[in-house]
C-alpha cells in the first residue's frame, strides 16, 4: 500500500508522463482501466496549461495557429511546470524555449513574439500608481532634472527585435487588415507599459531606445541623452521625454531625505 | 449571506457585469485569477460595493502530504483580507507535490493518513484566514483501492475534525458516482447536513474511456437535467444555500449564465428580483 507521501509523489512522476506500475496498482480499475482513468489527469494537465499559455501568449497563437501552438505548449509544460498556482505568472521561459523549438525554425520572429507577449503579460499585472507626471517636474530647475535618474515605471519594459515585432504584432490582431508584414522592414524595439485599464506599448525610434536603455540601466537623463546623440545626432530630449512622459512611462522620483 | 443562486466571475463577462450591474444573487471568483495586480482586480474592488461575493481558491492543495504553500497562503490572505467576501472555499484535493503545480484537483485516497493531512491543512487555513472555510467535495475519475473511509464518510470526519463547512458540488456528485458506479442518493445519505454552506451547479461533458462513457467536470455547458434532478433532491433535504452556477470552458454570453443562476434560483424556492443585489 503506498502511504500518502508516495502516492503523491508516483502521481506527480505518471503526470509528468513517467508510468509507475506502484500507482496503476493502487488505483481500481473496471471496465476502464486504471491507465485509462490515470491518463484523464495526465490529459488534463497538459491540456489546460496549453490554455493558460494560450491566454498569456495569443500573439504566438495567432500566427502559428492553434493545433501548432498547443503542440509547441504541451512540449514546453512536460519539461517545465507551474511552481505555483498563478496561471498568469506560468511560461516566463517559454520564449527561450520558442527559440529553440526545431519546428517553429522557419519563423526566425517567434521567439520575439512571445517575448512581446511575456512583457505585456507583466505589464498587465503590474500596479498601476506612482506615475512622474508634468507637474512632478514643475517645481524642479531644469539642471537638477538633467542630473536626476529617472526609472521605469512598474511594468515598463522595453523589447528589441532584429524584426519589425509591432508591426507582425499588429498584423495578427483579430480582424486586421489584410496585407504582408516584410521582414526587410527590419528591426524595430518598442516600449511595453501598463495603462490604467490594460497593457500596451509604442515603438521607440533607435535613438530613444538607448536613451530608455540607458534610464533602465540607471543612468541620468544628461546620460541617457548622451547615448542617443551618439546614436541620432538630431535627437531632440525634450520631445524624446515629452512623450515617454505622456505615455506614463516613468517611476515618480525617488525624494531622498 | 442570502440563500439566492449567483454566478462566477469570468473575465470575458467583467466589463459587461461592471456597466449593467445585473441582478444576481452573489459573485464568485477564483482567487488564483485575482492575486497579481490587474485592472481586472480594481474592477472587481468596485463591484464589491454593489455585490456579495464568495472566493474560491482552486490552488490552496488542502490535500498535500507537504502542507501548505506559505507563500501562496499569504496572498490568497491579502487578497480576502481586501475584497472581505462572505464566503471562501477550495476542494478536497491537492494539486502540488515537490514543488511543482499540477493545475489539476488531484484525487486522494480516503485513509486515515489523508484524512490527518487535510484537517491539518484545513487547520493552518482557517487559523491564517481567521474564519471557516468551505471544502468542496470534487468530481473523481479513479478511486484507489486502499481507502477505508467513502468520501462521504471522509467529508463528515473532516467537517467534524476540523469545524470547516461544505460546498457541496451537485455535478459532481453526479460525475463522481457515474464514474465510480456509485448512487448518488446514498452518497447524499451521509454528509452532515448542517455543514453545508453553498451549493456548486456546473454543467459537464461525456467523453470515452476504453469505449466506455466517463463524465468530465469541464464547466462548459449547462447544467445537465440529472443534476437539476439531483439537486432538487439536494435541496428537498438540506434546504436552500448560496447556490452558484460556474461556467469556465466555452463561456457563453452572459444572459445565458443568469439565466441558469434564475433555473437554480426557482429550484432554491428563491426568486432574484431587480434589487435584490447586496447594499
Amino acid at each position: 500500500m503506498l502511504g500518502l507521501r508516495d502516492l503523491q509523489a508516483a502521481f506527480a512522476a505518471h503526470l509528468e508522463g513517467e508510468d509507475r506500475p506502484s500507482l496503476a496498482d493502487a488505483v481500481m480499475g473496471d471496465t476502464i482501466s486504471a491507465a485509462a482513468r490515470l491518463r484523464i489527469h495526465r490529459h488534463h494537465v497538459a491540456e489546460s496549461l496549453a490554455t493558460a499559455l494560450a491566454a498569456t501568449y495569443s500573439t504566438v497563437q495567432a500566427i502559428v495557429g492553434e493545433d501548432f501552438f498547443r503542440g509547441m505548449a504541451k512540449a514546453f509544460a512536460a519539461t517545465d511546470l507551474p511552481r505555483q498556482p498563478v496561471l498568469a505568472e506560468y511560461g516566463g521561459a517559454f520564449p527561450a524555449f520558442v527559440a529553440r523549438y526545431g519546428p517553429a525554425a522557419s519563423l526566425p520572429y517567434l521567439a520575439d513574439m512571445a517575448r512581446l507577449d511575456w512583457a505585456l503579460n507583466l505589464a498587465f499585472h503590474a500596479p498601476w500608481r506612482d506615475r512622474l507626471s508634468v507637474s512632478d517636474l514643475a517645481d524642479l530647475p531644469s539642471e537638477g532634472l538633467l542630473a536626476s535618474r529617472v526609472s521605469l515605471a512598474a511594468g515598463s519594459t522595453l523589447v528589441r527585435s532584429a524584426y519589425p515585432i509591432d508591426r507582425i504584432w499588429e498584423a495578427s490582431r483579430p480582424g486586421a487588415a489584410a496585407g504582408r508584414v516584410s521582414l526587410d522592414e527590419g528591426p524595430a524595439s518598442v516600449i511595453v507599459l501598463r495603462r490604467s485599464g490594460d497593457a500596451a506599448f509604442a515603438r521607440l525610434c533607435p535613438a530613444e531606445t538607448a536613451f530608455v536603455e540607458a534610464l533602465a540601466d540607471g543612468k541620468t537623463l544628461e546620460e541617457g541623452a548622451h547615448a542617443a546623440f551618439a546614436v541620432e545626432p538630431a535627437f531632440d530630449l525634450s520631445t524624446t521625454f515629452a512623450r515617454l512622459l505622456a505615455l506614463q512611462a516613468f517611476a515618480a522620483l525617488q525624494h531622498e531625505s | 449571506m442570502n440563500a439566492g443562486a449567483g454566478i462566477g466571475l469570468r473575465s470575458p463577462h467583467l466589463a459587461e457585469i461592471a456597466r449593467d450591474r445585473p441582478a444576481t444573487g452573489f459573485l464568485e471568483i477564483h482567487a488564483e485569477n485575482y492575486l497579481a495586480t490587474s485592472p481586472a482586480l480594481e474592477t472587481v474592488e468596485l463591484l464589491r460595493r454593489d455585490y456579495e461575493f464568495s472566493v474560491h481558491a482552486v490552488g490552496l492543495s488542502l490535500g498535500s502530504v507537504d502542507g501548505l504553500d506559505e507563500a501562496h497562503l499569504d496572498r490568497v490572505a491579502a487578497l480576502i483580507d481586501r475584497l472581505q467576501p462572505t464566503l471562501v472555499s477550495d476542494h478536497l484535493s491537492w494539486s502540488v507535490a515537490g514543488g511543482r503545480y499540477f493545475n489539476d484537483l488531484l484525487p486522494l485516497p480516503y485513509t486515515e493518513e489523508a484524512l490527518q493531512a487535510v484537517v491539518r491543512n484545513v487547520d493552518r487555513l482557517q487559523e491564517r484566514l481567521r474564519r471557516r472555510v468551505l471544502v468542496e467535495n470534487p468530481s473523481c475519475y479513479l478511486a484507489f483501492a486502499h481507502s477505508t473511509l467513502s468520501e462521504p464518510e471522509f467529508l463528515a470526519e473532516l467537517v467534524g475534525r476540523s469545524g470547516c463547512g461544505l460546498l457541496l458540488d451537485a455535478n459532481n456528485i453526479s460525475v463522481t458516482a457515474h464514474n465510480l458506479r456509485l448512487d448518488p442518493e446514498a452518497w447524499l445519505g451521509n454528509l452532515p447536513a448542517s455543514a453545508i454552506g453553498e451549493y456548486h451547479l456546473a454543467g459537464h461533458t461525456v467523453n470515452e474511456a476504453d469505449g466506455e462513457p466517463i463524465l468530465i467536470d469541464d464547466h462548459g455547458s449547462r447544467v445537465a437535467d440529472g443534476v437539476w434532478s439531483l439537486f432538487d433532491e439536494i435541496v428537498r433535504r438540506h434546504g436552500p444555500r448560496p447556490t452558484l452556477v460556474e461556467w469556465d470552458t466555452d463561456l457563453p454570453a452572459l444572459d445565458v449564465l443568469l439565466d441558469e443562476a434564475r433555473r437554480a434560483g426557482r429550484a432554491l424556492g428563491v426568486e432574484v428580483e431587480a434589487d435584490a443585489r447586496a447594499a
